[in-house]
């Protein structure tokens, strides 16, 4: 029986389906009775997806005058 | 994504904003993501030749990654040739020791929840990333992770890059990146379960 913080260890390779055949057995039996781990295990995946999409833009990039450089490479 | 899309047919046609576009887009990520590889005085110089590779191969990306995934890839080519030609190793001293659990003692000796997660108002990532205070408040704390979880974040999250060239880029085994990729996610998750309990940063 899988306790609440090993599940919590298990997190990521549990939102990417990596995991042994046993142990997603242990997994799924622990996510049926535990809705604190479901509930974590589901933020988890979200926090995931939310870096997935995070636009990284800064303000302070000069995107034309690296488009500049890059035209004349010389200088 | 459609905007994606948008942007591609408009860089394959060499339109000259789209050029500046795709740069404020991706420019500040490419040199993120290689100062660990060649120290941070020539991390924009390894985003400028990635640039320079990519305006000249806008023709045969075929979308089948994502856009800020492909020029990752050309980026970590371009980190490895620039530490060959300039011959030394980037030292990573002490990346990938698991500095264990960030949430331990959220659970009580017999391993159940103490204090456990609290529901979210969001339930999407376009529902997080629309609140201006969380992205400044994502992008802060980003920054604030362990060196060695951030540029695991940065690669597998932001970049999109798979596990074995990730290891390979850090000279980490792929064990070790899983670990820290985890840990990126539990710190990132506590900062956002932060942010729904108090509303602010």
């Amino acid at each position: 029986m899988l306790t609440c913080r090993e599940m919590s260890e298990l997190g990521s390779a549990i939102i990417e389906r990596d995991l042994r055949l046993s142990t997603r057995w242990a997994v799924f039996m622990h996510l049926r009775m535990c809705s604190r781990c479901t509930l974590y295990i589901k933020q988890l995946k979200l926090t995931s997806e939310v870096l997935q999409q995070l636009p990284f833009t800064d303000d302070a990039v000069d995107s034309q005058a690296i488009l500049k450089k890059l035209q004349a490479p010389d200088q | 994504m459609d905007d994606e899309q948008e942007l591609l047919r408009r860089l394959r046609r060499g339109d000259h904003g789209a050029l500046e576009a795709v740069i404020k887009l991706h420019h500040a990520f490419l040199v993120a993501m290689a100062v660990p590889l060649v120290g941070p005085e020539s991390a924009d110089d390894v985003a400028q030749e990635t640039w320079l590779k990519a305006f000249a191969a806008f023709g045969k990306f075929e979308g089948r990654s994502k856009l800020r995934t492909w020029l990752a890839r050309i980026a970590i080519n371009e980190a490895h040739a620039m530490r060959r030609k300039r011959g030394r190793e980037v030292s990573l001293d002490g990346w990938g020791v698991d500095s264990g659990s960030p949430i331990s003692s959220r659970f009580n000796e017999q391993g159940a929840w103490d204090v456990p997660p609290s529901q979210w108002h969001h339930e999407s990532p376009e529902e997080l990333l629309t609140e201006a205070e969380l992205y400044e408040c994502i992008r802060k704390h980003l920054h604030k992770l362990p060196s060695d979880q951030q540029s695991v974040v940065m690669m597998r999250e932001l970049g999109g890059l798979d596990y074995p060239e990730i290891a390979q880029a850090l000279g980490l085994a792929e064990g070790n990146i899983r670990v820290l990729l985890h840990r990126g996610r539990q710190r990132m998750h506590a900062m956002l379960n932060h942010f729904e309990e108090v509303g602010t940063c």
